[in-house]
């Protein structure tokens, strides 16, 4: 075991999952690029180390939004099925895909997260709508309320269009196995246009999904040697120390700034990945 | 309807404390085998006790990935006392589906990394 590598990997950690905690993102996005591409891992090794962190960050971030009753419980069981189910296909499929698709793809997914950063998210939540009689929501009493700390008082909401929002949960846990991300940016559209969820519970719900969802591919990838524990510990590691120096920061940075520098980021790392689709690295070493 | 701490569900106190202090556990036990490597990494050639040490970093990491399925295996506790058939069957669902991803690992897909 090579020490410097490992404090190198523990130190990238802390700042990939401090930064992306600030902006509530998951570090995912940032560990596999930054390991294949500076850190010249190999790219299943690289998804093996990041899912686990995945989970840490879940697990260590779960908590405070139960106590503060902000996560959906029934609704994320519910859509669990769909993301495990997505992540079991996405393990079938990781065998089977050629390494230069997975860095093409991962460099959409940088350039998606990019683009929805720019673009403002609205609070859909619309209590009022209809209650539309034999709905998934109606049937398994999903519809649910959440304490506004602004407002003082609890704010009921309704889910909608359940079916289309597995659908796209089937999507994101797919792509969660094949990259080794939390893929938020999957889950945010489907929380956010299907099943019309306010931002903070659609945030809380979404998270307590991820532990599940990569777990379903933790354990395979586990399994098949996947994950090697001289890169994946200290990556864990980092990961929950970086979350919670995050949630830290969150306070005292200026959201504009923070978002632009996000933007940056990723779509520095989106190149990054893309040249290494076509086997070119400007670090040296091969992919 | 607002009493604080006494209006919470117990199924959500249950998983709050099962994920905070399972992060906390786990991160210890990968950071107690890190100590224990780091240790014995000085001397240059590797020591049975580095290899003890990674053992106890693997089982930090196997501890997190069965924290989210633990997660499950008490929600489907909650749920049967509850009488909740219809949520058991789906929480049961998911558990099968997670169980099925690990078979799947050993079995069917080809090895990968070397």
């Amino acid at each position: 075991m090579d020490i410097g590598f490992t404090v190198w990997l523990f130190a990238i950690s802390i700042g990939a999952s401090a930064l992306g905690g600030m902006l509530g993102m998951a570090s995912g996005i940032f560990i596999v690029p930054i390991l294949t591409v500076f850190g010249h891992v190999n790219i299943h090794v690289a998804i093996g180390a990041s899912i686990v962190s995945v989970i840490a960050c879940s697990c260590g971030g779960a908590a405070p939004f139960l106590r503060a009753r902000l996560t959906n419980i029934r609704l994320a069981v519910v859509l669990e099925t769909a993301t495990t189910l997505g992540a079991l296909c996405g393990v079938l499929l990781a065998g089977i895909i050629p390494v230069s698709a997975l860095f093409l793809l991962f460099a959409a997914i940088l350039l998606l997260s990019a683009r929805q950063m720019l673009a403002r998210r609205s609070d859909p939540i619309d209590a009022s709508a209809p209650v539309r009689t034999g709905s998934w929501a109606e049937k398994l009493n999903l519809d649910s309320s959440y304490p506004d700390r602004a407002l003082g008082r609890d704010v009921a909401y309704r889910v909608q269009r359940v079916p289309m929002g597995m659908a796209l949960m089937y999507g994101a846990g797919l792509v969660s196995a094949l990259l080794g991300i939390g893929s938020g940016v999957l889950k945010i559209p489907a929380m956010d246009t299907a099943l019309r969820l306010p931002i903070k519970v659609s945030s809380a719900t979404s998270n307590f999904m991820i532990g599940v969802t990569a777990a379903a591919s933790a354990g395979a990838y586990f399994v098949r040697g996947d994950i090697v524990s001289t890169i994946a510990g200290p990556v864990a590691l980092g990961s929950v120390v970086g979350a919670v120096l995050g949630a830290r920061i969150l306070m005292r940075v200026s959201n504009e700034k923070l978002r632009v520098l996000f933007v940056a980021i990723l779509v520095v790392l989106a190149v990054q990945m893309l040249l290494q689709a076509f086997g070119i690295n400007p670090f040296g070493g091969s992919a | 309807m607002n009493r604080g701490i006494s209006t919470l569900a117990p199924l959500e106190r249950l998983l709050a404390g099962l994920l905070h202090y399972g992060t906390w556990v786990a991160s210890c036990v990968i950071a107690v085998g890190f100590v224990l490597t780091l240790i014995h990494s000085n001397s240059g050639v590797s020591h049975p006790e580095m290899i003890v040490g990674m053992r106890i970093v693997t089982t930090g990491i196997v501890l997190f990935i069965l924290l989210p399925v633990l997660r499950l295996v008490l929600m489907l506790g909650v749920f049967l006392r509850e009488r909740d058939y219809r949520f058991s069957a789906i929480a049961a669902l998911v558990l099968l589906i997670v169980a099925a991803g690990c078979v799947t690992g050993a079995y069917l897909a080809p090895p990968m990394a070397g």
